[in-house]
């Protein structure tokens, strides 16, 4: 580590700030000093609040949890970007050694038919947990963990599965496809519980009605553009979609559903 | 029993016991599909109506025999008339309804917007629509021009089943000013749109795989250019050489 590099940043910030759902929202701008090059995104905004509130004003309020990239809680459009400049990086893991001294930052909040505004940059995001509601569940057994070599699940089989799983439910992939598609979202649940055992019994069902919910809700159309991909903070890879694709073509030939 | 007349009751589709069917063609995954497999259906009538032209630079003769053999069999020529504006009518369709509920579904549009793809800066994959909308206006006036023969200013054969009238009325088309810009623009719009489209077709199918779907690509962007170029090559060329 090379504390030397660690410096003391001044930013311009040009904030969205909208009072509820249904208010009209504009850019605000504000100047911040004195923001260590060792902050994460999220401190800097930290800091920003601190400021606001000394001198009487409302906060920005923005979405955030773990702060450790886990969770997907956090995430807004900084400078015209899901999540910033960095690829496989959510907005907390984002830091301000990644900006120069007196750049302008713009920051907005997701933005899609099916993310309303709550208020600033948090939106609403509920359309992805009714899409995971309408996948149902996995017939698995409860109680104690089941022994471990009971469902063998072959390596590669893991690692697709995990690489699915990865998902952290963000809402990036939506926030940076022009379309507002929500289908790298979709893809990563289905292909994860499609790959292994455990996600056999339901897998028609599952996969048609959760596509169901996605075009009720609003999502775009996926065309092929990669912008999701791109953006994705747990590089969740488009064959997800294309695999989306096929387990939806073929719950549609070959199941009862 | 008591099973078909339940169904019954959901309409002709259920009575059919296709309400699958129905739910596929209506889901944004299924229009995926029928949008990638017109496209993909369309893309090989380009490749045997570019090898039927190319006959152009051959002369008046072999293209005049190319066209009459091919008209001969006016049976086939039918079906596949009608195969190709089934195609081409549903994938405008689906782009029309499906690029108007993008739109809805983005609705805000952000004050800044970049991409995150390594390199990107505008891509033919964000210009699919318009540059679809182009190749339409130039396959439309492609076929005023040579199909229905409804462009007075050409100058036709007079005898539209002489063995003259291919090569003389597709000369007259590509010497008019008009068409001649716009065939040229056309063509080379055509492959910007192939050159996502073909590899985007195969996606929208659910092929992609570490295996092939690098070669797809690859072999998209060639199409794109070979389509591009042959056709373009004709408008430039062909009238120059046989004045
Ligand atoms: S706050 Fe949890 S991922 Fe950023």
């Amino acid at each position: 580590m090379n504390h030397a590099a660690s410096k003391n940043l001044n930013l311009t910030l040009k904030i969205w700030r909208q009072a509820g759902p249904k208010q009209a929202g504009g850019l605000k701008t504000y100047q911040v000093s004195g923001i260590s090059t060792d902050m994460s995104f999220l401190e800097m905004l930290d800091v920003l609040n601190e400021q606001l509130i000394a001198s009487g004003e409302e906060p920005v309020a923005f979405d955030h949890d773990c702060r450790e990239g886990i969770c997907g809680t956090c995430g807004v459009v900084i400078n015209g970007q899901a999540h910033g400049p960095d690829s496989g990086t959510t907005t907390c893991q984002l830091h301000m050694r990644r900006f120069k001294d007196g750049d302008t930052i713009v920051i907005e909040p997701w933005l899609a038919k099916a993310f309303p505004i709550v208020r600033d940059l948090i939106v609403d995001r509920s359309a992805f947990d009714r899409i995971i509601q309408a996948g149902g569940f996995v017939s698995v057994n409860t109680g104690n963990a089941p022994e471990a070599n009971t469902t063998l699940v072959p390596h590669h089989v893991q690692q697709d599965a995990m690489s699915a799983a990865a998902c952290i439910g963000c809402g990036a992939c939506v926030a940076s496809c022009k379309n507002a598609s929500a289908m790298l979202f979709v893809s990563a649940k289905v292909s994860h519980l499609a790959s292994i055992p455990q996600g056999q019994g339901e897998r028609s069902k599952r996969v048609l009605n959760m596509v169901a919910t996605m075009d009720a809700e609003h999502f775009g159309n996926c065309t092929n553009t990669g912008e999701c991909e791109a953006a994705c903070p747990a590089k969740i890879n488009l064959t997800n979609i294309a695999q989306l694709n096929r387990e939806y073509l073929k719950a549609s030939l070959f199941s009862k559903e | 029993m008591t099973d078909s007349t339940a169904q019954c009751k959901r309409g002709l589709l259920g009575c059919l016991g296709l309400n699958w069917f129905f739910r596929l063609l209506s889901s944004s995954i299924g229009q995926k599909f029928v949008m990638g497999v017109t496209g993909l259906l369309l893309c090989g009538f380009l490749v045997t109506h570019l090898a039927g032209n190319l006959l152009l630079f051959a002369g008046a003769k072999p293209f005049n025999e190319y066209a009459h053999a091919l008209h001969s069999q006016w049976e086939l020529v039918a079906v596949a008339e009608l195969g190709l504006v089934v195609l081409f009518l549903a994938h405008v369709y689906l782009a029309v309804t499906t690029t108007i509920g993008n739109y809805r579904a983005r609705r805000e549009f952000y004050v800044l917007k970049q991409s995150k793809v390594p390199g990107r800066i505008i891509g033919a994959n964000t210009w699919m629509f318009a540059s679809g909308s182009v190749v339409l206006g130039f396959v439309i006036l492609h076929l005023i021009d040579l199909r229905m023969g409804l462009r007075r200013s050409l100058h036709y054969f007079p005898d539209p089943e002489a063995f003259e009238a291919p090569f003389h009325n597709t000369m007259a088309a590509l010497s008019d000013p008009i068409s001649r810009v716009v065939y040229f623009v056309g063509a080379i719009i055509l492959g910007v749109h192939l050159s996502h489209g073909f590899a985007s077709a195969f996606q929208s199918l659910g092929l992609n795989h570490p295996k092939y779907t690098p070669l797809i690509k690859i072999i998209g962007k060639i199409f794109g250019v070979i389509i591009a170029i042959g056709f373009a090559s004709i408008v430039v060329f062909v009238p120059g050489m046989w004045r």
